[in-house]
């Protein structure tokens, strides 16, 4: 009776083995030739700036992050910047940086041409959403860049990291 | 006396009717279908998009940022392989063993982030995405439903239909 129920134990191991080998081969097979295709260990710490997958089609860019609210500010006071909120409108009605213009990244069609009349392709930009755990900053970027913006940063910090410090709103 | 006796007769008789359905064998393979194609389903979207799956992940604040990415691409074909091993019927206590597994460790992780009160507010704007989850309560009891099937399945102890390959 043992010896079965030992015997049926090694089989049932051997079918989960089967099982997960299959699974666990096909997950890796697809994951590398996929074009969505995520990286094996992913940035999710967000000290060290927006957080994410590493996706093959990622649109998170560490080089166009501004990461410190600080310099951001700083180049608020310059004059020179302009602040895009890729946020919706009802949050960007909420509350936004002051003077920033609404550009909601999945309206970004609707409202592109109208941006490109209004403002010329080497004004420097600075999108921002909602904080370190939000892409669409970083996506927005990208779209801009791929319209032909020059001078485009992310400020990952976004609207909660500006509110916190006390800088201007309305 | 003979009230009581009907009574009695009435108890056996269910009694009967609900182990001629539990021990049906079309009952069993629609149970294992159901499973079946419901995990085929969930595995869909995040075979499609891992990024977003890993991102979900990393919203239920319990896992440490070094193996969310894999879960993210190992889970969902472990999901697919069990479901398609279930519907064609191979090795079948198996498949749903690792299917009650996974349901039991799914509601134990939406329990405890019920519990925590835990919100992952992404805050993006992207259509599609928010605004589609149904109430965390629906979810845990979606699930809890799941696992009473996966259980009956596999505790079912007659010959089952269709199977291409019942054990090893």
């Amino acid at each position: 009776m043992a010896l079965i129920r030992i015997e049926n134990k090694m089989k049932t191991a051997k079918e989960l083995g089967i099982l997960l080998s299959i699974s666990i081969v096909a997950a890796f097979l697809v994951n590398n030739f996929s074009p969505v295709g995520i990286a094996w260990v992913g940035q999710w710490e967000t000290s060290q700036g927006t957080v994410t997958a590493r996706a093959k089609n990622d649109v998170v860019f560490d080089d166009l992050e501004i990461g410190d609210v600080t310099i951001a500010r700083r180049l608020y006071d310059s004059g020179n910047a302009l602040f895009v909120d890729a946020r919706s409108h009802e949050d960007y009605e909420y509350g936004h940086i002051k003077g920033a213009i609404s550009l909601p990244v999945g309206e970004f069609d609707a409202f592109i041409d109208k941006f490109l009349e209004l403002y010329a392709l080497d004004s420097p930009i600075i999108t921002y959403c909602s904080g370190r755990t939000c892409k669409d900053s970083h996506h927005l970027a990208q779209l801009l860049i791929y319209r032909g913006y020059e001078n485009v940063s992310v400020f990952i910090d976004g609207f909660p990291g500006w509110e916190a410090k006390g800088y201007p709103i309305e | 006396m003979t009230a009581f006796r009907d009574g009695k007769q009435r108890g056996i008789q269910l009694n009967e009717t609900a182990a001629r359905i539990i021990g049906n064998s079309w009952i069993e393979i629609l149970a294992r279908w159901i499973l079946g194609f419901t995990f085929i389903y969930a595995s869909y979207h995040k075979i499609l998009e891992p990024a977003e799956f890993a991102r979900i992940i990393y919203g239920y604040d319990l896992f440490p940022a070094a193996i969310i990415n894999l879960s993210a691409i190992i889970i969902p074909f472990v999901e697919l392989t069990a479901g398609i091993f279930l519907i064609l019927g191979v090795f079948p206590r198996s498949a749903v063993f690792i299917i009650n597994a996974m349901l039991a460790v799914f509601i134990a992780l939406l329990s405890l982030n019920l519990i925590r009160g835990h919100v992952f507010d992404c805050g993006c704007f992207a259509p599609g995405i928010s605004g589609r989850e149904p109430s965390l309560v629906s979810v845990i009891a979606r699930d809890i439903g799941f696992l009473l099937l996966g259980m009956y399945v596999f505790l079912y102890n007659r010959s089952r239909r269709w199977c291409i390959r019942q054990t090893f």
